[in-house]
């Protein structure tokens, strides 16, 4: 009687071990799995976001470019340049420093030109002064070259008159 | 069943136990090597895949900069062939300049330092001149993956700047990070 006991223990044991045999496989490749999926879902996410946050620099960087360069080809004034602007950026508006005769349009503070204007004209009727005669427009924070301080005077800021 | 078979039966589950369980701690590091591995392997690969995006995306950002650099450097300059030479040649070999103009994109964009520094490690910047068609009249400029601006001359006078291509620039076009593939235990 006690022999017979031991042999079903036996037995049962040996189906045991080779269900063991099968699953130890598996728990191998669950574990790695995790692993896995783990990593490469943290990689997928940061790299993607580099990869978007990029590309969103690269649309507003672009934008403000095109009006430095598009500046230098047609215009002549700062209601021209007002015009340039708001069809890139039509939500941001730039500003006129009549003292110093330029006008600085800043689209975010890593995208900022100021153009440089000959003088300052006034519109006899109204008396609102504008800038005229472009002779520069500095893009060295568009270079990394340095950060355009503000230049805006209020005072005699005319920002009105540039626009439509 | 009597008691002489009940005895075959013990000796036999022992040595059928005993071999198991030989099996199983002999498999048992083979297979956790080789899922370790597996692992590891497909990992890596799909991190340097990743990664090669961005050094990608780096090196475009680069040549598109250059190019907006030198578009600039035309519509304000002096407006010649050799001006072009020189402008070029002055913005290809500024490394530096290079550098701080991407860098400020990157940062203007949210991108920290220490991302930007694993980039420029493995991207450098693009090699190679940006000058991809050298012609008399016409000189076409890389302005990164898939974009290209063209400069026309006559007489030595430069007459047009078509730069429409990097107004329109758009990346998200061309670099994409793929989605990672199901894990598989070879």
């Amino acid at each position: 009687m006690n022999l017979k006991n031991i042999s079903i223990a036996l037995t049962v044991l040996v189906f045991g071990v080779i269900a063991m045999l099968f699953m130890q496989k598996g728990n191998y490749v669950n574990q790695a799995k995790e692993h896995y999926d783990a990593t490469t879902a943290k990689s997928f996410k940061g790299n993607s976001m580099v990869l978007e946050l990029v590309n969103n620099g690269i649309e507003m960087n672009k934008q403000t470019w095109a009006i430095a360069c598009g500046a230098l080809q047609t215009v002549k004034n700062s209601q021209d340049m007002a015009r340039l602007e708001a069809k890139f950026f039509p939500a941001t508006k730039g500003s006129n420093s009549i003292a110093n005769k330029t006008r600085r349009f800043e689209a975010s503070s890593a995208n900022v030109i100021v153009s440089t204007f000959a003088k300052v004209e006034e519109d006899k009727k109204t008396g609102v002064k504008s800038l005229a005669g472009l002779q520069s427009v500095d893009v060295s924070v568009l270079l990394g070259k340095a950060v355009a301080s503000a230049e805006s005077d209020e005072g005699a800021d005319e920002e009105g008159a540039d626009e439509e | 069943m009597d008691k002489k078979k009940m005895k075959i039966l013990v000796v036999v589950d022992v040595v059928i136990l005993v071999a198991l369980i030989i099996i199983l701690m002999s498999l048992k590091g083979g297979y956790e090597e080789q899922a370790k591995r597996t692992a590891n392997e497909q990992e890596s690969a799909y991190l340097e895949k990743n990664s090669q995006v961005l050094v990608e995306q780096w090196r475009s950002v680069d040549q598109y900069s250059m190019a907006w650099k030198l578009v600039y450097s035309m519509l304000s300059g002096a407006k010649t062939e050799a001006a072009f030479n020189s402008n070029l040649a002055a913005i290809e070999g500024d490394k530096d300049a290079r550098f701080k103009q991407i860098s400020h994109l990157y940062t203007g964009a949210g991108i920290n330092d220490a991302v930007q520094n694993g980039i420029f490690q493995k991207a450098g910047l693009a090699e190679g001149s940006i000058l991809v068609k050298n012609d008399k009249n016409v000189k076409d400029v890389a302005c990164g993956k898939n974009c290209v601006v063209k400069f026309s001359f006559a007489k030595g006078k430069l007459k047009n700047v078509d730069y429409s291509a990097l107004v329109q620039y758009n990346l998200a076009n061309s670099l994409k990070i793929e989605k990672p593939a199901e894990y598989h235990f070879e």
